[in-house]
């Protein structure tokens, strides 16, 4: 783990609640993901975790076909998906056809891994 | 001071094979020997090392590449525990030798006994509390740059797959190569071979073995009192988007990824791309051959993959590359693959390369990481005038 312990752990305690949440910065108002000690934009350490929409557009998906540890089931999609608050994020993609570049996605929550994650499915959009 | 006015003057490329009987140090050491052997050194004659320490024994505290000290017998008057070896610790050196820290730096790594189980190598799962939960790893970064570069320019991935075919043939005939005789291949193979990440298959993909490689650095002046025909290092460059394996990477920032880089490096060396002879890029797939040749300025952007067949990249092409069979075919040990790079190039340039020599191969670049990995980083390596 890169970074840990209070700087994430409210991603993760909004996850166990299925809610997703982003660093939001108060001084420039920008969200921003991975979170980090201060903002990217502005280096500010005035940051809060803030719920997202969950609505946003798939910027690059693959379909995984081999398993990279035994605890995950192929083919999974796998997505950069961009939020509609300006910022993005890599998560699992689902759906009967698996969303692709440019789709328009919303939150859902799965199983994968043995862990409860966020993902996106295809939305008309 | 002069980039080049420092040479490569030894390299040491263990037997690369798929699982090794020995362990990492085992064959750092092995490859340091070979490479202090090739340079016409004893190993009292290093005084400066860039190695890390990869274990067993030695001691746990930073940095690693002091343990050296100890198992070379030597005192040393510099350590970098260069990440990765290759470039970065080439260029490493190349600073401690040219502000006078060190006369002569041994660059040395690679992995055995590490792999093996039935799992995939774990450096290829970095563990990132963002990214492991997903089931990502780096070929799965380094597929979702190319998914968007494909959508963008389809055509590519039929041309992706000839490049990896060519490589791949091109390490079926070295006998060094971990897949020595193993094709030919065709473009068809590989485009039909076992799915791993959309777009890669199998044999897209470079591969995990294990072995070790090494390089002996020191001063030109030095270089020329030593046995082989010195290689200098004309230009070097090196690009750090951001920390690998956690934000992923995102094709409009990461595909020119190298641009940087290259602009350094032949501005050092005065030269440019078409100047170049062999090329020895960072074949961890087969789009980012294509990649690198767009990014460094070889052609532009989408035109990577027809670059590529119509200047041929086979040894009985007009840009060689991947002479040895690149990580595609001939190995990919870790941290030490890098390093593989390094040794190749000096090999083509002295002109040490036996079946495999390009002949009159005057110009090398040697490359390091690549797109999906948001870092990249290149040195051209010539002949001293």
């Amino acid at each position: 783990m890169l970074v840990g312990g209070t700087l994430t752990e409210g991603f993760w305690e909004a996850v166990a609640r299925h809610e997703l949440v982003r660093p939001v910065c108060h001084a420039c108002g920008r969200s921003f993901f991975t979170p980090q000690v201060a903002c990217p934009t502005c280096l500010s350490e005035d940051w809060a975790y803030e719920p997202s929409s969950g609505r946003g557009r798939v910027y690059s998906a693959t379909t995984v076909h081999k398993a990279p540890s035994p605890e995950f089931t192929v083919p999974f999609g796998l997505g950069i998906v961009d939020l509609e608050e300006g910022w993005s994020m890599l998560a699992v993609l689902v759906g009967e056809t698996l969303p692709q570049q440019e789709a328009a996605v919303e939150l859902t929550w799965v199983e994968h891994g043995g862990r409860e994650l966020p993902a996106f499915r295809e939305v008309d959009g | 001071v002069n980039l080049s006015d420092v040479a490569i003057v030894g390299v040491g490329v263990t037997r690369q094979e798929k699982r090794s009987e020995r362990n990492s140090l085992q064959v750092a050491l092995d490859a340091a020997k070979l490479a202090l052997a090739d340079a016409g050194l004893p190993h009292t004659a290093v005084d400066g090392i860039a190695a890390r320490w990869p274990g067993p024994g030695g001691t746990d505290l930073a940095p690693g590449s002091a343990d050296w000290s100890t198992l070379l017998g030597v005192p040393l008057r510099w350590i970098g525990d260069s990440y990765p070896q290759g470039v970065p610790a080439l260029v490493d050196a190349a600073g401690a030798i040219l502000t006078g820290q060190a006369t002569t730096v041994l660059i040395t790594g690679g992995q055995a006994g590490v792999l093996g189980g039935g799992r995939v190598a774990s450096y290829t799962q970095p563990g990132n509390e963002f990214v492991a939960p997903y089931g990502a790893f780096t070929a799965a970064h380094f597929a979702l740059v190319a998914q968007r570069h494909l959508a963008r320019f389809p055509h590519a991935r039929r041309g992706a797959a000839e490049i990896a075919a060519t490589i791949r043939n091109t390490g079926s005939a070295n006998p060094a190569a971990v897949m020595s005789g193993r094709g030919p291949y065709t473009a068809e193979d590989v485009l039909e071979a076992t799915p791993v990440v959309e777009p890669f298959t199998l044999l897209d993909l470079c591969l995990a073995s294990e072995g070790g490689a090494s390089v002996v650095v020191t001063t030109l002046e030095r270089a020329r009192d030593l046995p082989h025909r010195p290689v200098v290092v004309l230009g070097a460059g090196m690009e750090w988007l951001r920390q690998q394996y956690v934000d992923p990477a995102r094709y409009d920032q990461a595909w020119s990824i190298g641009a940087a880089a290259a602009d350094t490096a032949f501005g050092q060396a005065g030269i440019g791309p078409q100047d170049v002879d062999v090329a020895q890029l960072y074949d961890v797939n087969s789009i980012e051959v294509a990649r690198q040749f767009e990014a460094l300025g070889f052609c532009g952007t989408g035109e990577g993959t027809d670059f590529a067949a119509d200047r041929g990249i086979g040894l009985d092409g007009k840009l060689p590359t991947c002479t040895d069979g690149g990580l595609l075919s001939f190995s990919h040990i870790g941290w030490g693959a890098p390093t593989l790079k390094l040794a190749e190039a000096v090999h083509q340039v002295r002109g040490t390369a036996g079946d495999r020599q390009v002949p009159g191969a005057e110009v090398a670049v040697a490359a390091g990481a690549g797109s999906g990995a948001q870092y990249y980083n290149l040195a051209l390596l010539g002949r001293a005038r």
